[in-house]
């Protein structure tokens, strides 16, 4: 099937703004976006530039915007999107060239969060490893599953309005971090959550969990994060 | 020996802060089921006023939203003195303060979603709060003197 995509493009040397440049390419059904953008790239325009790595959904490189919705261009087949597709840089960060941002303040976000677990305990009097019931792990299973792909937090619109605020990639990191029953920083993280532009800033539009390739109930993890800061409760 | 966390985990306010916002983001919420609670307050005494045969819906409604007795002096209610007592005046009281309250934080957290300077949210709490006792006035004056 012919498909005609139309990508954003920007080149900070050359352009004083961004533009669409529009190709007709041979696509077949089942062709990833991942696939049709390798396939400009490689046969009509070498200069593209976009993330990409493992192209199975894992590493989360290839977040962008196809038809107007934040998706990774590796999980999304051109049936699901049809003939007529517009491929887009993330909203609401800088764009450093064409499908490329700047990820340097999302990340800068990301370590606010202590996003490694805190345990500051001697070890078990076996020596062996700190234990953890299924119930336990059950409590933050969703937020291991975040890829870090930002798909959330620039689809999120109090993030488009204000670059300062943490968004919800970060939240999901304190998430998985404050209610495992292993770590002991929760009281470090629940007090950046507490700052301005922590979680109160979270409307609940529900964005968030509409992007999320992994299915993360976001903004649910957001209300668990709330309930923690008022009652103090991590179970 | 069993390495298994088994106390439950909870943070003590003093370790987790109750910052400013938080507060408020509690103060939303509580104000918005105090207001649930006025309003039902308020639909008793239309009940009790007679709602059903000597008042429409949308007078009704606008007594149990503000019991100012202004609400019902075109109803159908003979004697309307009773209901402009002191109480139902400082529940109509309470009502708009709530609100205005709730109302007023609510513009606050939307303006600073699009000012992110700190001299911009400043300005944004001064405009707001001057509104604020501007509007309460002027609501205070209307329930105690109507």
């Amino acid at each position: 099937m012919e498909v005609t995509v139309k990508i954003f493009r920007y080149n900070p040397e050359k352009d004083a703004r961004g533009n669409y440049v529009t190709y007709k390419i041979e696509a077949e059904p089942t062709d990833r976006i991942l696939d049709v953008l390798e396939h400009i790239k490689g046969k009509t325009d070498g200069a593209l530039s976009f993330r990409r790595s493992c192209a199975h959904g894992v590493c989360g490189s290839d977040a962008m915007r196809i038809n107007g919705r934040n998706r990774l261009a590796c999980k999304v087949l051109v049936r699901d999107v049809g003939a007529n597709i517009t491929i887009e840089p993330l909203l609401g960060m800088k764009v450093k060239k064409d499908l490329i941002v700047d990820m340097e303040p999302f990340f800068n976000n990301y370590k606010k969060m202590t996003p490694y677990l805190v345990n500051n305990s001697p070890l078990p009097a076996d020596g062996r490893e700190r234990l953890q019931s299924p119930e336990q792990r059950a409590r933050f299973d969703e937020s291991t599953k975040c890829i870090l792909c930002a798909a959330c937090t620039t689809s999120c619109p109090s993030f488009w309005a204000n670059d300062e605020y943490f968004g919800p990639a970060a939240f999901v990191t304190a998430h998985r971090f404050i209610f495992d029953s292993r770590d002991e920083g929760a009281s470090q993280r629940l007090m950046v959550l507490a700052e301005t532009d922590g979680t109160v800033r979270c409307h609940t539009a529900y964005n968030c969990t509409d992007a999320c390739p992994r299915e993360i109930h976001i903004t649910q993890a957001i209300g668990d994060l709330k309930m923690a800061m008022v009652t103090g409760k991590l179970e | 020996m069993n390495a298994l966390q088994t106390k439950p985990r909870t943070v003590p306010l003093s370790k987790r802060g109750m910052s400013f916002e938080t507060f408020m983001w509690v103060f939303t919420r509580v104000t918005a089921l105090a207001m649930y609670g006025f309003i039902l307050v308020g639909l008793i005494g239309a009940i009790a006023m007679g709602a059903l045969h000597e008042m429409t819906f949308v007078e009704v409604i606008r007594w149990a939203l503000v019991s100012n007795p202004g609400h019902v002096e075109s109803t159908n209610v003979q004697d309307i003195a009773p209901w402009a007592s002191a109480f139902w005046r400082t529940v109509a009281s309470g009502m708009f303060l709530t609100a205005l309250a709730h109302g007023i934080h609510g513009v606050i957290v939307i303006v600073d979603d699009y000012v992110a300077s700190a001299s911009g949210r400043n300005w944004n709490r001064y405009i707001s709060m001057a509104m604020f006792f501007v509007v309460m006035g002027a609501g205070l004056y209307v329930i105690w003197k109507a």
